[in-house]
């Protein structure tokens, strides 16, 4: 009983049977929840027999990695590979840099016009890019850079830009501000405080910052899709075309899926606790 | 447990030391100085954001008003200056308003399930014992760390017509033959599929966000409530709810937007090839632009399309200015 109080569950006024009922719904949602994932861990290690069977395997019943290697050989995952890490870092690097101090700005100073600021911001978060697609399309390729990985990571830093500021905002306006004041005191000047200050007290933040961007740009996959050749698409576009092209193979396809998605869902999972919180924000009282 | 946890409210230390501003007694000549820092260190942002953002929003609008095809896009002669026409096609288009009236449905359907679905899951996760609810957190963190593409690919195998599981497991209810049946030839079904998985895929956000919610209210209020005779159902209406509503807005404006640009799980289902009656606003816009090399009447309907979310977006921007996240 103690115990259970320790959670912050409720006590008073609960039947053991609701507990029981509960309890089983709790299984059975996790259950059903994660039976997708699942079911992609399971055929990729298939071998193609027990793939395209009519009665499926609940189990792997010969287990093998022939899924991944396939993957892994077929046509554009090296480039794709290499082509998204150079994107990503690209659009990354750029948002954090350019993002950090437009946060810098907005939660340290007070001006004239900063929450005019504040709402482009929102607003922008807001657009979807998908709508933007065929002017940006044309811009681009005014300025010879469709087909080309620059132009992507351009596009990734208009889509990593708001959030990456609105993080930041958070995460700076969290560091008190007696400590730059004090620092100033003591003779620091603007720029001491924040090389000494303020930068290394968000280093957490800019590190769960960047790793989301990398998750956002990582699995986009449409503008890319359009934008570029085969050649030069990263791996998600990579295995859209896998499923278009090779419908049928489902295992090479889970596992390639698996592969893909793997530095992001290890990512995801390290900052999960930041994940939510630019977008409800404030709502939430911690 | 707390799953979100924000690093704007960390409570600040309250000294109850008042520093004396240093500003005040500075000469005016840094102060001067002072007002161009923060404009300069915004610089990069809005120089990025007019650039990639605002002109290719410029650029849509003017496109809207043109007739660019693919002559044009090829031998770059500006396209002619059509007005209105696009608009008024689109606006007379019968298939138009049904993509419309489909996209707003399925927004309607979609959001209100997910929300209730995880407003459930989040209650229940109060109620279970703590190895359930950390069973419950893990599944969902994994199904929000799935790439969306993948979740969608996924879905498209499990409902695979001859060797998806789900057929499968249909198929044996007694009396049900499911055997090679085929989702997507009813539009119903499609769109039941569809919704399944944007559910499926947007629980984790609303539960755990809710969930984090759920903390804020006083365990103190609900057992006072209890023991004067509330029902859980009065409790939840009564103490529970009002104390959510604001977390409860903002979840569900943000679902508003992100599945009425419903994009991803379509195209995926339908390998890139909706038929008509799958369109949303959004495929449809891409498939006139892209695939039928119509830019001009694509972007009129991109330009109508981010019109009609206007509405849900001040309203988002406005609660958010409420509930004082931006100060």
């Amino acid at each position: 009983m103690a115990a259970r109080q320790d959670d912050g569950v409720l006590t008073v006024g609960r039947s053991r049977i609701g507990t029981i009922f509960a309890n089983t719904g709790g299984v059975l949602f996790a259950l059903v929840m994660i039976f997708p994932v699942y079911w992609v861990l399971n055929t990729a290690f298939k071998p193609r027999d027990e793939v395209m069977s009519f009665e499926p395997y609940f189990l792997p019943a010969h287990p093998t990695l022939d899924n991944f290697v396939s993957a892994i050989k077929a046509e554009n995952f090296l480039s794709g590979l290499v082509n998204g890490l150079i994107i990503t870092g690209l659009a990354v690097a750029a948002a954090l840099v350019v993002g950090f101090l437009a946060a810098l700005a907005i939660a340290r100073f007070n001006f004239y016009g900063r929450r005019a600021i504040i709402m482009i911001i929102l607003c922008v978060q807001l657009v979807p890019l998908l709508a933007l697609l065929i002017p940006l399309f044309l811009m681009l390729q005014g300025w010879e850079l469709t087909n080309s990985l620059i132009g992507v990571a351009l596009v990734y830093l208009v889509l990593l830009l708001p959030y990456t500021v609105w993080t930041l905002r958070g995460f700076i306006a969290g560091i008190p501000k007696e400590l730059d004041e004090a620092a100033m005191i003591d003779g620091c000047t603007r720029p001491q405080v924040f090389w000494r200050i303020i930068l290394p007290l968000t280093g957490p933040g800019l590190v769960a910052t960047a790793v989301y961007g990398f998750i956002q740009a990582w699995n986009e996959f449409i503008i890319i899709n359009t934008l570029n050749s085969p050649a030069k698409q990263n791996l998600m576009a990579w295995l859209l075309q896998n499923q278009t092209e090779r419908g049928t193979a489902w295992g090479p396809l889970m596992a390639g899926a698996i592969i893909t998605s793997l530095p992001v869902v290890i990512f995801f999972l390290l900052i999960q606790r930041n994940i939510a919180t630019g977008l409800t924000a404030g709502a939430v009282k911690g | 447990m707390t799953a979100v946890d924000s690093p704007t409210t960390r409570p600040q230390a309250a000294g109850g030391v008042t520093v004396q501003k240093p500003a005040a007694q500075r000469p005016s000549r840094r102060r001067r100085h002072d007002a161009l820092v923060p404009w300069l260190l915004t610089l990069p942002t809005l120089l990025v954001l007019a650039l990639l953002l605002g002109r290719p929003l410029y650029r849509m609008i003017v496109l809207s008003f043109q007739n660019m095809r693919l002559r044009e896009l090829l031998t770059g002669v500006a396209p002619p200056w059509v007005g209105f026409e696009q608009y008024q096609k689109a606006l007379t288009d019968s298939t138009f308003w049904g993509v419309v009236g489909r996209t707003a449905a399925f927004t309607v359907v979609s959001v209100t399930v997910s929300v209730l679905a995880g407003l459930a899951v989040a209650l229940l996760m109060r109620r279970v014992h703590r190895r359930v609810r950390l069973a419950m957190m893990i599944a969902m963190m994994f199904v929000w760390a799935l790439p969306q593409l993948v979740a969608a690919q996924a879905f498209v195998w499990l409902t695979d017509s001859d060797f998806g599981v789900l057929n499968y497991l249909i198929d044996k209810i007694p009396g049900v033959d499911y055997a090679n049946h085929s989702w997507f030839v009813n539009p119903w079904q499609g769109w039941t599929l569809i919704t399944v998985l944007v559910v499926w895929a947007g629980i984790p956000f609303l539960a755990i966000s809710l969930s984090a919610g759920l903390t804020q209210v006083p365990k103190e209020l609900l057992e006072a409530a209890t023991v004067d005779g509330a029902t859980a159902w009065q409790a939840l209406r009564n103490i529970t709810l009002p104390i959510l509503k604001p977390l409860l807005t903002i979840v569900t404006t943000l679902s508003v937007i992100w599945n009425f640009g419903l994009f991803t799980q379509v195209w995926v289902f339908r390998s890139g090839h909706p038929e008509p009656y799958f369109q949303t606003l959004a495929t449809y816009s891409y498939t006139q632009a892209f695939g039928q090399s119509r830019y001009s009447y694509g972007s009129a309907i991109a330009v109508i399309t981010v019109l009609l979310m206007l509405g849900v977006m001040v309203f988002y921007i406005r609660q958010m200015f409420k509930i004082g996240e931006v100060d």
